[in-house]
């Protein structure tokens, strides 16, 4: 294999699509999920598919964990024979010990530069950096493109229930969103502005709920990139997809469904709008 | 209790002139009058569903504009109407109540800083009485209490015109066109038509008038009508005209809460031990309002037959007003809990909200969607514009949107604003679904009136049916139903009607297009059967697979089922 100045890495949160991990020969450290004792590693033990229909009929809710400083370490130890230097890219912090562990793993290979990028996102907006990353010229453009980007990265999710968000307590000041009885479909917002997840709306259908993503992503003002995410729901991913295309006529957004991880905090028939900004 | 009639008190005859305590006295026999007549005005809904009670409506606003004047000396005609105007808007309750509080408002605005009134200045304060009335609804429907006023009016000042009338010559006129007005609203309106009634409002008005009538024309009682049109059972005028030597002793109001109560057996108990009674309600929940002497004796015999809530005495004579336990938000089966946990953490836009329901589960319901007070009130018991107004001052936020969920309680609703300086956004929803929806679609972080707008429109999306049994007999909307048929109502008119729960919210649901929605929630009832809701949820999966259905405890009374679709 040839010596490449540098190489990406990053971690299976990030929704990578297959395409692009063989072509930029980008590295995927997967998290875990556990159901009661089993633990799967994100995309290697489980498929997604697998993992939302586990999801649908597991009377117990999974939970999560970030590799292990030992999991990076070993990639950046095979990395370090292979490259000059690594770009890291993360789960973001306010959501993950993923960039923790990273940055621990990386302390174990002496002499190797790893710079870890704490995108503060998830999904695609971290594959998206990813590619960026990938086709920089060197080491330092690579970084300081990611370094660039990370505050113009967003995210809006529309959620099928509470239930999965609320037990993961992964959301900030959307006291507002609990304590009811009806099952509510929040519509949340996470990007640089507030470290945390920002609930902007609530909804009883999707049907109301599907356009009101489009309307509110106008907001944003111009794209560099956009994706279209789903936990399971390919046929509302192209509904959004569709609407979408009047307002973006000269994007074509990916369409990709999340991963485990993420799908144990966002519950099944998740969907998302994954952007960076101008 | 020892009484005398009124003719014995105002001993002169055939009146010249209406000075502040002769008005004071005929508002005083409207009252009398009513009160014997309300069940009569209750039995004139239109619709075969256990709901709008206009004559306990009127009843009650009556009650709260009399209130006040009392105890009045005053010799001036203004400030007795002013005291009743004031009074019955604080009071108004139901769409025919807040009616009645702007006949008031228009009749006061009138007549100020006069001290009495000539047969002519009566006549012109009635015919402004009506038109005020008519410009403080905004769409105006002919055929209710609004003709009824205004032919009252136009009849008096026609009267008036002859040089020889006198007060009561007007005040005759007036109670006559009215009964005439009355008689003639089904051609008017064809829902009254069809079901072969007169308009609930509109004779209670006329009932109204004729008590007025009775204490003016003292000198001739034959030519007072017996009783009023359509009434069963011809009442003794004496009755209507009973004042107390006493003095009218404590105004007593509270609410019994129990199991299989009986409301007769109550109401006789209760009106035994006096004056003014009125005791409303079903087998569980008894609203009670009574003048007497004993208020201890009220409250010992009614808790003995329930628990009592919202307990209130008011010492009519020295207008000390003792609150026993006055509980504003009023909320007999919420969670207080749930209320406290929401009052310490006031949210980023500064707005609050307040929301008009009955049902513990819906109450429950509200209060997890973020209302910060929940005004106990539907179908029976229309809350007063003054029960909001207490709930919006009760909040610790100065900007607030008031949710009336009930149509019959928006116009009571849409007094509030004016009444506090809080500044108030009224939203418009007249179903509980759409209550729930316009509360799903409120933002912390949005100012009121975008939340207004937000909410409006979510309201406006949502489809309602309402599930539950005629009372009656009758033919509503082209729609034939038999006593105890279970019908169906979309958005508040009456369409389907059977005798299977399912067949029925099958019918209802393909008229409003169901493809078009993915959502139906089901709020159970007080009293709901297993039963019943396996064969409803069943009919829905089996005819709608394509809706999805959840189940709530609604707990709302008449109504075992209340259909959100969405």
């Amino acid at each position: 294999m040839p010596k490449t100045s540098f190489r990406v890495v990053t971690d299976s949160t990030a929704d990578l699509p297959p395409a692009w991990r063989e072509k930029y020969d980008i590295e995927v450290v997967p998290l875990k999920v556990l159901f009661g004792n089993e633990s799967f590693r994100d995309g290697v033990d489980l498929t997604n598919d697998e993992f939302f229909r586990k999801l649908a009929s597991s009377s117990q809710l999974p939970t999560t964990s970030a590799p292990s400083p030992g999991d990076f370490a070993g990639v950046y130890e095979k990395l370090s024979r292979e490259c000059e230097g690594v770009v890291s890219i993360h789960l973001g912090s306010n959501l993950s010990a993923t960039c923790e562990s990273a940055r621990l793993g990386a302390q174990s290979v002496e002499g190797f530069p790893v710079h870890v990028i704490d995108s503060g996102s998830a999904t695609m907006t971290i594959a998206f950096l990813c590619r960026t990353a990938a086709e920089a010229e060197d080491l330092e453009a690579a970084v300081k493109a990611c370094e660039e980007r990370v505050p113009k990265l967003g995210i809006l999710a529309l959620l099928d229930t509470m239930r999965y968000i609320q037990m993961g307590g992964r959301i900030g000041r959307v006291q507002y969103l609990l304590g009811s009885m009806l099952d509510v479909k929040p519509l949340l917002k996470l990007d640089h502005a507030q470290p945390e997840i920002q609930a902007l709306d609530r909804m009883r259908t999707r049907a109301r709920a599907i356009p009101g993503m489009v309307e509110r992503l106008k907001q944003e003002g111009p794209l560099e990139h956009l994706a279209v995410m789903h936990g399971s729901a390919p046929e509302d991913a192209e509904k959004l997809r569709a609407l979408l295309a009047p307002g973006h006529p000269e994007m074509e957004p990916e369409v990709g469904q999340i991963g485990a991880v993420l799908g144990t905090h966002t519950g099944p028939r998740a969907l998302g709008l994954v952007y960076v900004k101008k | 209790m020892k009484t005398r009639p009124v003719a014995e008190q105002k001993p002169q005859a055939r009146p010249r002139l209406v000075d502040g305590q002769l008005f004071k006295l005929a508002l005083l026999g409207s009252l009398s009058w009513l009160t014997a007549n309300q069940e009569e005005v209750n039995r004139l809904n239109v619709f075969p569903v256990p709901d709008g009670d206009t004559g306990t409506n009127m009843l009650l606003t009556l009650q709260s504009a009399v209130e006040d004047i009392r105890e009045s000396d005053a010799k001036e005609i203004s400030k007795i109407a002013a005291l009743a105007a004031h009074g019955s808007l604080m009071g108004a309750r139901g769409n025919s109540g807040v009616i009645l509080s702007q006949i008031f408002r228009g009749f006061a605005k009138h007549v100020q800083g006069k001290a009495e009134l000539t047969p002519a200045e009566l006549a012109d304060a009635f015919e402004e009485a009506a038109n005020a009335a008519y410009r403080a609804v905004i769409k105006p429907t002919e055929g209710t209490i609004l003709t009824v006023a205004r032919e009252a009016g136009k009849a008096a000042k026609a009267a008036a015109a002859n040089p020889d009338a006198g007060v009561d010559t007007v005040v005759r006129a007036a109670a006559r066109a009215a009964k005439t007005a009355t008689d003639n609203t089904p051609t008017q309106l064809a829902i009254l038509h069809e079901a072969g009634v007169v308009d609930a409002g509109g004779f209670g008005l006329q009932v109204i008038f004729e008590g007025f009538l009775k204490t003016v024309e003292e000198s001739d009682p034959a030519a007072v009508p017996a009783r009023p049109a359509g009434s069963g059972k011809a009442l003794p005028a004496q009755r209507s005209l009973e004042l107390p030597e006493e003095g009218w002793g404590y105004c007593t109001e509270f609410l019994i809460e129990g199991r299989g109560m009986s409301v007769e057996e109550i109401r006789d108990n209760i009106a035994g031990m006096g004056n003014s009674a009125l005791v409303v309600g079903d087998e569980e929940l008894i609203r009670v309002h009574v003048h007497t002497n004993e208020p201890a004796k009220v409250l010992a015999y009614a808790s003995g037959v329930g628990t009592l809530a919202r307990t209130k005495v008011d010492d009519m004579s020295k207008q000390h007003r003792v609150i026993l336990d006055d509980t504003v938000p009023a909320e007999p089966q919420g969670n207080g809990k749930l209320a406290v946990a929401d009052a310490q953490r006031k949210r980023p836009n500064g707005v609050g909200l307040v929301a008009v329901v009955a049902g513990g589960g819906l109450t429950e319901i509200f209060k997890g969607l973020g209302v910060d007070a929940v005004v106990e009130g539907g179908q029976t018991m229309n809350p007063s514009t003054n029960d909001m107004l207490k709930a919006v001052e009760s909040i610790p936020y100065d900007e607030v949107l008031l949710l009336p969920n009930n149509a019959n309680v928006i116009l009571a609703a849409q007094q509030v604003p004016d009444l506090t300086e809080k500044k108030l956004y009224l939203l418009g929803t007249r179903t509980v679904p759409q209550g729930i929806a316009a509360v799903v679609a409120f933002n912390p972080n949005r100012d009121a009136k975008a939340n207004q707008l937000a909410m409006a429109e979510a309201a406006n999306q949502v489809q309602t049916i309402e599930v539950t049994h005629a009372v009656r007999d009758t033919t509503a909307n082209g729609v034939k139903v038999k006593k105890g048929d279970v019908i169906a109502l979309i958005n508040d008119k009456l369409k389907h009607s059977g005798s299977d729960y399912g067949d029925v919210v099958s019918l209802a649901l393909k008229d409003i297009k169901p493809e078009s929605y993915e959502l139906v929630t089901v709020y159970r009832g007080d009293g709901a059967k297993d039963k019943d809701l396996k064969v409803l949820t069943e009919a829905i999966g089996r005819d709608f697979p394509g809706l999805e259905v959840e189940v709530q405890d609604g707990g709302q009374r008449h109504y075992p089922f209340i259909l959100s679709v969405e």
